[in-house]
């Protein structure tokens, strides 16, 4: 986002304005109908559908799985009254907090490692944090139910037994805890990234002259880098939240039965009950939840537009 | 560039980055080693030395299936999202009209939506529309995923395009097409083979779109992956996961050489 502005403020600024004015004769069909295909596309293969899902949420479900009316809020009043499902629902939200939490905590010294190094440095890191993005989410979720396995075969259970930290296997998989630490893995880089390039950004002789003038290393990264580095921290903060909070595959594989979200609720509903409308209301809720943050998130990134340096 | 650190500050930023850089290898060197161990189990420290899982992984129906139909898919995603992003990236880049910015928030929407319920949300139309070729259903489902990457990408490298060369080239005589063909494209040629690439590969590995539209007869590589690991016990899940991954590493390597990563994927 942030590159392809500067992109955008470089072009206007040293394009002539003839350049301009000529754009605009050179294009005999206006440039526009080139979107045309894709906005329809969108239209019809993800917009409406996601109208229709909204929809069928505030309906019923007959006993021949036809859905229609009477309109009901029912279906959200479940989620919400039922034990069992609003468990679900703040299970959801605890880990999608702990796992942004933790991820903004480790990827603020990767990230600056990563702007300040030499260019060796930051190229081996770069491509350590980004190479698994690309890898499969089932197998690294799988690498995790290796490391984590339960029991004296497992390598955490090794090591830490070899070490005499613990006398007897701790049981980490098909827990929180596993799932956080799998979603930590799956989404980290999506920290690091907005954190490096906002750091990235920042004018050295500031933290310069925050140190000349006394200020002590921890007091410089408080005071000086830390609030001019806020832009990438709420982008990366609502991405790990929002991509944790609809994930499906890692608590599938890393939580088993004791820490089920809300994506793996909606599976279930949907596949093994056939409860659509219940099912749709769930996914509404996730949507909402994911929109709101993204919708904050913004709000944040206009209204305190910090000076870039120039 | 310098190095800035220093002291005890210096200490604590490269003990918590090489943790975290262990934390982000050892499950994958973990299963590549589970690939080539020798017992039944997964067990550690890994015993013994074998392929054998490969040569199993390699006469394995299912997985090869599943193979052919995630790489036929990936590349008609691949096709599928550069024709519509393309376009609509130079709409975007090019075009000076009312709402602009509207539309552009409306073509990158997918991105911050969860994937799990465009998927879902999909399904529940293609249902109604009586439309039951999974095939279709999945190709559909991935370019409405992955196009908003490839617009992206395009988006970026357009920008840096000179229009300068474009007027010269159409004042020297060439034709609007001639003139697109031969001076706009090969300047953002790595942008899109970058776009495309990385349609590819998310396509490849997309799981909360694919679960909800495949079926038991077109099952794509992550879902049969998924299913090996939760129903059944299969002693090649580590070799199988090992071919994905230098899969994986071979597209992040091409990516570099394009455009590089960071710019490939930076928001």
């Amino acid at each position: 986002m942030t590159t392809s502005d500067e992109a955008v403020a470089v072009l206007t600024v040293e394009a002539p304005p003839v350049a301009r004015e000529r754009s605009r004769w050179r294009l005999a069909l206006p440039v526009g109908v080139l979107a045309i295909p894709m906005l329809a596309f969108l239209t019809y293969f993800f917009f409406y559908p996601a109208l229709a899902l909204l929809f069928s949420s505030i309906q019923t479900q007959d006993s021949r799985g036809i859905i229609g009316r009477p309109f009901t809020l029912a279906h959200y009043a479940r989620l919400v009254n039922v034990e069992l499902y609003a468990r679900v629902l703040w299970t959801t939200l605890r880990i999608s907090i702990i796992t942004s939490a933790l991820a903004t905590v480790l990827a603020y010294p990767v990230a600056l490692v990563m702007v300040k190094s030499r260019p060796m440095v930051t190229r081996v890191i770069t491509l350590i944090v980004i190479a698994p993005l690309i890898v499969s989410v089932v197998v690294r979720g799988y690498g995790w139910q290796l490391v984590l396995q339960n029991g004296p075969k497992g390598m955490l259970n090794w090591i830490l037994m070899t070490l005499h930290v613990v006398d007897a296997p701790i049981s980490v998989l098909y827990t929180e805890t596993a799932v956080v630490i799998g979603s930590l893995h799956v989404f980290f880089p999506m920290m690091v990234l907005p954190l490096a390039s906002a750091l990235g950004k920042i004018d050295p002789n500031l933290e310069d002259a925050a140190r000349m003038l006394g200020a002590p290393w921890w007091k410089v990264f408080l005071r000086v880098t830390l609030p001019l580095s806020m832009p990438g921290f709420v982008a990366g903060f609502t991405l790990v939240f929002s991509l944790t909070a609809g994930s499906f595959v890692i608590p599938a594989i890393l939580g088993g039965a004791s820490a089920v979200m809300l994506g793996n609720l909606i599976e279930q509903q949907i596949f093994v009950v056939y409860d659509w409308p219940f099912g749709a209301a769930i996914a509404v809720v996730l949507v909402g939840l994911v929109l709101a943050v993204n919708g904050v998130s913004m709000w944040l990134l206009e209204g305190r537009r910090l000076r870039r340096p120039d | 560039m310098d190095e800035r650190f220093s002291g005890f500050g210096a200490f604590i930023l490269y003990t918590i980055t090489a943790g975290m850089m262990l934390f982000i290898l050892t499950p994958l060197l973990l299963v590549m080693a589970a690939s080539v161990s020798d017992s039944y189990f997964v067990t550690f420290p890994p015993q013994g030395f074998t392929l054998k899982w490969y040569a199993k992984v390699l006469q394995d129906r299912d997985f090869l299936e599943a193979m052919r139909l995630s790489i036929l898919l990936a590349l008609g995603t691949t096709v599928g999202s550069l024709l519509f992003g393309v376009p609509a990236a130079f709409a975007l880049v090019r075009g000076h009209f009312v709402g602009l910015a509207a539309i552009k928030g409306f073509l990158l929407s997918p991105l911050i939506f969860p994937a799990l319920i465009t998927g879902l949300a999909l399904l529940q139309v293609l249902n109604k529309l009586g439309s039951t070729d999974a095939r279709l259903n999945l190709l559909i489902g991935h370019i409405v995923v992955t196009s908003p990457y490839v617009i992206r990408t395009v988006v970026t490298s357009l920008q840096l395009v000179d229009e300068n060369l474009e007027d010269a080239a159409r004042t020297l005589g060439a034709s609007r097409l001639r003139t697109f063909w031969r001076v706009t494209l090969p300047q953002i040629a790595s942008g899109v083979a970058a776009g495309g690439l990385f349609a590819f590969m998310v396509s490849f590995d997309n799981y909360p779109v694919t679960m909800w539209l495949a079926n038991s007869e077109y099952s794509p590589v992550p879902l049969v992956l998924m299913r090996q690991l939760v129903n059944v016990f299969d002693p090649s899940v580590p070799a199988m996961s090992t071919i994905i991954i230098l899969m994986a590493m071979v597209g992040v390597l091409i990516l570099e050489k394009l455009v590089g990563l960071r710019r490939a994927l930076a928001a």
